[in-house]
C-alpha cells in the first residue's frame, strides 16, 4: 500500500470511529420521565389547581436532580466523562428552568389569562426543546417543532382545557422521542 | 516537504491517532470504550496507549464503575498540543496535494 493510500485508510478508520458515537441522542428513561411529569403537571391547573404549585416544586427540582444523576450514571456506564458537554447540558436546562419561572410571573401578576399563561409555557418549552434538538439531542428537535405547532393551534383556536392539551402534547412528543431513541439504540446495538 | 517533517511519528499508528482524536473530542474515556470505538484488541490497544502514556501524551487513572475496576484515559496538555500540530501538518499535506475538499 502506498503512503497516500495508508493515510487515506487511516483517516477513514478514524472518521468511522468518531461516527460510532454512543453519546449522540439521549436517555430514553429521561424522555419517558419528563413526558409523564409534564403531562401530569400541566393537567393539574385544569383539574386540581391547588396542587399545581406544590407538584412543580417537587417534580421540577426532584426531576432535575434525578435527571442529572441518571445522566452522570449513564455516562460512567458508557465509559465517557465529558465535562464540557455536561456543562452545556447544565447551562441549557438551567436557562430553561429560569425561563419557566419567568413564565409564572405574568400569571402571578395577573397580566395574562390562565389560558394564555399555559400557551406561553408551550412556546417556551417548544423553543427550549427545539434548541436542545439543534445543539444537544436531535430527537428533541422534532419534539420542539411539534410543541411550537401546538402553540400555534392553541393561540388560533383557544380550545378549552388548554393546560391539559399543552401537557398532553408535550408528554406525547417526549414519549415519541423516547421510543425513537430506544429503537435507534436497539438498532445500533444489533449492528454492533 | 515541510509538512511531512512536521508529522508526529507517534501518530503514524492509526490506533494511537484514533485514541487521541477520541479523547480530544470526549474528554475522558475508559479502556473498554476506546476498545469498542476503535475496534481494537485488548493487547494492541494496551500497547499503543502505553506508548502514548510513556511519551506524556496521555494520563490514566483507576476507578470502579459498578464495582468493576476501570481505567480512564485523558489527553495531557502535551498530547493535545502534539495532536493539534499533527493535524495542522496533515491539513497542510492535503492542501499541498491539491486534492483537499
Amino acid at each position: 500500500m502506498t503512503d497516500v493510500n495508508k493515510l487515506q485508510s487511516d483517516l477513514d478508520y478514524i472518521s468511522s470511529a468518531l461516527r460510532e458515537d454512543a453519546t449522540a441522542g439521549g436517555i430514553p428513561a429521561l424522555y419517558f420521565l419528563w413526558g409523564a411529569l409534564i403531562a401530569i403537571g400541566f393537567s393539574l391547573p385544569d383539574f386540581a389547581p391547588q396542587l399545581a404549585g406544590f407538584y412543580w416544586l417537587v417534580a421540577g427540582f426532584g426531576g432535575g436532580l434525578f435527571s442529572w444523576w441518571l445522566g452522570a450514571r449513564q455516562s460512567r456506564r458508557h465509559g465517557i466523562n465529558n465535562p464540557k458537554l455536561a456543562r452545556r447540558y447544565g447551562l441549557h436546562w438551567s436557562l430553561m428552568g429560569a425561563a419557566f419561572l419567568l413564565c409564572f410571573l405574568p400569571l402571578l401578576l395577573g397580566r395574562v389569562s390562565p389560558e394564555m399563561g399555559g400557551a406561553n409555557f408551550l412556546l417556551v418549552t417548544g423553543i427550549g426543546y427545539g434548541l436542545a434538538g439543534v445543539h444537544l439531542e436531535r430527537p428533541l428537535l422534532w419534539c420542539g417543532l411539534l410543541m411550537l405547532a401546538a402553540y400555534g393551534v392553541l393561540i388560533t383556536l383557544m380550545p378549552p382545557y388548554t393546560w391539559t392539551i399543552t401537557g398532553a402534547t408535550v408528554g406525547l412528543a417526549l414519549f415519541w422521542a423516547g421510543f425513537s431513541r430506544r429503537a435507534a439504540l436497539r438498532t445500533a446495538g444489533g449492528e454492533a | 516537504m515541510k509538512a511531512l517533517a512536521a508529522l508526529d511519528a507517534l501518530f503514524e499508528h492509526r490506533i494511537r491517532l484514533g485514541a487521541c482524536v477520541l479523547l480530544a473530542k470526549h474528554g475522558e474515556l475508559t479502556f473498554a470504550r476506546l476498545k469498542a470505538q476503535l475496534q481494537a484488541t485488548d493487547g494492541n490497544l494496551g500497547a499503543q496507549l502505553r506508548k502514548l502514556e510513556e511519551q506524556g501524551y496521555l494520563s490514566s487513572r483507576k476507578d470502579f464503575v459498578e464495582r468493576k475496576p476501570t481505567t480512564w484515559y485523558q489527553l495531557s496538555d502535551a498530547g493535545r498540543a502534539a495532536l493539534e500540530a499533527h493535524m495542522a501538518a496533515l491539513r497542510a499535506l492535503i492542501d499541498a496535494s491539491g486534492t483537499g475538499v
